[in-house]
């Protein structure tokens, strides 16, 4: 786990060895594996990620879906014996890369987990928790921002009187929208979603997919889901994975409309997973 | 049947289908393990009691101020519980102050830094040092820090900051290893491991998935452990300070070794000094039954009680606000 | 730095300080454990540097005796053996009583919250108060010191141990255990017996060992109860020897015999108490795998 702040050419070096990346994509994947000790599990993984638009991994539990998730921030990290192979491109630099440094990192790529995880302190220390770590504004910045997130997530007039009072307070949808919003104030440019309606209401659901909407014209978006409706309403590109592998990827209506691959075309349509 | 428990388990048209007097045997049942429970309430109480009644013939006689009065004197048949429960309130601070930060240092660095293997070795061994009796700290201290703090650390301190104005005083005496301060290291040695221990317990079960959304936002361990972790785990980790305080309170064996046993009040931390625990484990053997001198070891005692007790009840308070 | 690397990759101005306060924070945690490791080290090196120098056939064999007498600890030993025997015969149904009390009828009602409290409070209260509590009631009126008032006192430590090992386990006995049982048309203490606490006893079993642990090695209940003996003693009756009460004697001595016997006394306590906790900690991870 190291988190020295080296200059960066040791990125560069292994960036040599793989293809560059298409201009569009935010995150370009090569060649990659992962495995939680001994078990593999992701196998030769290789996608891009394209800027402004809303991905979606969807494929049986278990497929490595939210594994993949958790190499981009390198969440992994936290876990010995976990380790992953290969390369992921980030603005010109290899996620993988040891030197990387880890809390940068995570300051440029958000994430959003499946149940809301407010921290125990006020719902206005929540959101500046993550600004505070890496930058020093004043008062009415620090006011201003965290006004500006809770605006775009659809909070603000909701909960603008309590601002001080404790988060866990608030609803399940709310608490997960302020999550997101907590996530988007560190300004990142990827926003990793790890199934974030799983513990969700319809309603809540519903309210956070449109948000994602509006949300995908700034960061790049990577979903996890479960739910085939939620891929197909929200997503521009659709990834299926089965047993570590990326079967297929394509637009989200190509892939709901016309899959290439059986396995894709018997999941979608409700014959296992 | 008379309990709603025991009725969920036991459905009632079973019983009496069958003609054989069951109830009998489970009201039985339930009068002899309500009697142990019983039992349990009563020896608490009976303490409670006993001591407060032993304790009276002391209170009679000195009336509230045998708790400010700083006096042990047998020729003259006079007590006061001052020096003692200074010693034993001294001493316990003393040992929070050392013990705590590293109770949670070792804590922090157990459930967020050490690989698990090491973590696994290290946090067994801390549990079983938590298990060692405190007869052992007492002999330890005997034998290795009383000479350590005499031959080292006192004449140290008293040659930096023996002249020191507004220290001076505190570092003031004989070199001679006992006192106050070796007590609340020994103190500090034995709770540490228990403290640890808890805390340890209170971060393990902290949702994983919280610790990461702060490391997801680019937190370092100390940031999340600071800023997350600290303020989810408060009332446990506070839970078990003032449980390790309660055991250091109410210590005898651990404390009667080093604290020099000098009933004396001051401000020196090396001057020797004496617990209510260590008093009483001292003095009763030479006190006659039905002294002036045993009521007033008993109404020690009391106070000894009415402290641990409200300690421990707080932290039980503590600690099952978070469990519930 | 490279032409390809992005811009958003520039440092973060505050990353220095934020690195060094987490390099600070993660030394002096690894201090902190240091020290506390080299405390425990200290602690066990000294117990066997000096225990096993004094560890001899005559030193278990010999009972007590004058300085210089080439006396042993074989009486303060078996008294210690007999009086944790006496002590937990007399906790182990007490305390499996109120257990049971409290995880079958004790849901909700107020006596078996304050049961439960007591407990808890008895769990952690100064032993010398137990000492003295049972020197109230069981010395002083019958004007002697005995074995059996210091096997009392260990047992009212132990019992809230074993009170709450065994409602903890039994209220892990699944529900369906219960109605199996009930559905055989078994009576309600039958099932608790026979099935809940035969299910939960390898748990049960530990809490009772760790109570063994806990009051094998208390020295402060003793002091005014079972007082201590130089002599062979096997009446519950008479002042009884013990191993705590002995080292408590020898350790302070003048005489180097006696503290080395002290030590010797110290390393049986401590080897007794921590194997228990090891036998405690090893056969309950089996258990569980």
């Amino acid at each position: 786990m190291s988190e020295a702040l080296q200059d960066f050419s040791t990125a560069s070096q292994a960036q040599g060895a793989v293809h560059a990346a298409t201009p569009e994509a935010a995150l370009a994947v090569r060649e990659l594996d992962f495995y939680y000790g001994e078990k593999q599990a992701l196998k030769s993984i290789s996608m891009d990620f394209r800027k402004q638009n809303v991905t979606a991994m969807i494929g049986p539990s278990g497929c490595g879906k939210s594994t993949l998730l958790r190499i981009f921030n390198r969440m992994y990290d936290l876990y010995p014996g976990q380790r992953a192979t290969g390369s992921v491109l980030f603005d010109g630099a290899d996620i993988l890369d040891p030197a990387l440094d880890l809390n940068m990192l995570r300051s440029r790529i958000g994430m959003v987990f499946q149940k809301p995880t407010p921290f125990p302190m006020s719902i206005y220390d929540n959101i500046a928790f993550g600004v505070r770590l890496h930058e020093k504004l004043s008062r009415a910045e620090m006011d201003a921002r965290v006004e500006d997130v809770l605006t775009r997530v659809a909070l603000w007039k909701e909960v603008r009187d309590r601002l001080k009072e404790p988060a866990a307070g608030m609803s399940g949808g709310q608490q997960q929208r302020l999550c997101i919003a907590r996530s988007i104030a560190t300004k990142p440019e990827v926003l990793l979603l790890d199934e974030p309606t799983s513990a969700l209401d319809p309603i809540s659901t519903a309210r956070i997919e449109e948000l994602l909407d509006e949300l995908k014209q700034d960061f790049t978006i990577a979903i996890v889901t479960h739910n085939m409706q939620q891929a197909a309403r929200c997503a521009d590109q659709v990834a299926f994975f089965y047993l570590g592998s990326l079967i297929e990827m394509d637009s989200a209506d190509r892939m709901f409309t016309n899959p290439r691959q059986k396995q894709t075309q018997d999941y979608i349509t409700g014959r296992f997973g | 049947m008379t309990s709603a428990a025991a009725s969920r388990t036991q459905p009632a048209p079973i019983q009496e289908a069958r003609k054989t007097p069951f109830w009998k045997g489970d009201r039985l049942f339930r009068l002899l393990v309500g009697a142990c429970a019983l039992l349990v309430l009563v020896s608490l109480g009976g303490l409670v009691l006993t001591m407060a009644f032993g304790g009276s013939k002391a209170f009679g006689a000195f009336g509230p101020g045998f708790v400010f009065s700083n006096v042990w004197n047998p020729v003259t048949n006079e007590y006061g519980a001052l020096a003692p429960v200074f010693g034993t309130i001294g001493s316990t601070l003393i040992a929070i102050a050392i013990g705590v930060p590293l109770a949670f240092g070792a804590a922090f660095w157990l459930t967020n830094i050490a690989p698990p293997m090491v973590a696994g070795v290290v946090g067994t061994a801390v549990q079983l040092l938590a298990a060692v009796p405190s007869i052992i700290f007492g002999m330890w201290g005997f034998f290795v820090v009383v000479p350590f703090m005499a031959q080292h650390v006192q004449p140290f301190f008293r040659h930096h900051f023996g002249h020191v104005p507004g220290i001076r005083w505190l570092v003031h005496g004989a070199p001679f290893g006992y006192g106050l301060l070796t007590g609340g290291l020994v103190l500090a040695v034995m709770i540490t491991p228990f403290v640890t221990a808890v805390m340890r317990d209170v971060f393990a079960v902290m949702p994983p998935m919280l610790k990461e959304s702060a490391y997801g936002l680019g937190a370092t361990r100390w940031e999340v452990m600071r800023r997350v972790i600290v303020p989810w785990s408060r009332a446990g980790m506070i839970g078990g300070v003032v449980l390790g305080m309660g055991r250091a309170l109410g210590e005898t064996m651990a404390v009667t070794f080093v604290i020099g046993n000098a009933n004396t009040i001051g401000w020196s931390l090396f001057a020797p000094r004496n617990t209510v625990a260590s008093l009483v484990a001292l003095e009763f053997p030479e006190s006659a039954a039905g002294s002036l001198k045993l009521s007033s070891l008993l109404a020690l005692g009391f106070i000894l009680m009415l402290l641990s007790f409200t300690t421990l009840a707080i932290a039980r308070w503590l600690l099952r606000e978070k469990r519930a | 730095m490279s032409k390809s690397m992005g811009q958003g990759w520039r440092k973060d101005p505050r990353a220095t300080q934020r690195l060094l306060m987490d390099r600070l924070a993660t030394g002096m945690s690894l201090t902190a454990t240091a020290i506390l490791v080299l405390a425990l080290a200290s602690i066990l090196w000294t117990l066997l540097w000096n225990g096993l120098a004094g560890l001899s056939l005559a030193a278990l064999l010999h009972p007590m005796g004058p300085p210089g007498s080439n006396g042993g600890l074989a009486n303060a030993i078996l008294g210690s053996l007999i009086q944790t025997a006496v002590a937990l015969l007399i906790a182990t149904p007490v305390g499996l009583g109120c257990g049971i009390y409290l995880s079958e009828f004790g849901t909700g009602s107020k006596f078996a919250t304050a049961v439960r409290f007591v407990s808890d409070v008895l769990l952690s209260a100064p032993s010398i108060l137990i000492g003295l509590f049972v020197y109230l009631v069981l010395v002083a009126p019958f004007g002697h010191f005995s074995g059996f008032a210091g096997s009392v006192a260990l047992a009212i430590l132990a019992v809230p141990i074993i009170v709450r090992t065994t409602e903890d386990m039994l209220r892990l006995v699944p529900v369906a255990m219960r109605e199996a049982g009930s559905a055989l048309g078994a009576a309600h203490w039958r099932v608790v017996l026979f099935l809940c606490l035969r299910s939960a006893a390898p748990g049960v079993l530990t809490g009772i060992l760790l109570a063994l642990a806990r009051v094998s090695g208390e020295t402060a209940p003793l002091l005014f109860t079972s007082l201590g003996n130089q002599n062979w003693s096997f009446s519950l009756d008479k002042p009884m020897a013990s191993l705590p009460i002995a080292i408590y004697q020898y350790a302070g001595a003048s005489y180097d015999d006696w503290v080395r016997l002290a030590w010797t006394g110290a390393l049986l306590v401590t080897l007794g108490v921590l194997g228990i906790n090891i036998i405690v900690r090893f056969g309950f991870r089996s258990k569980q795998s």
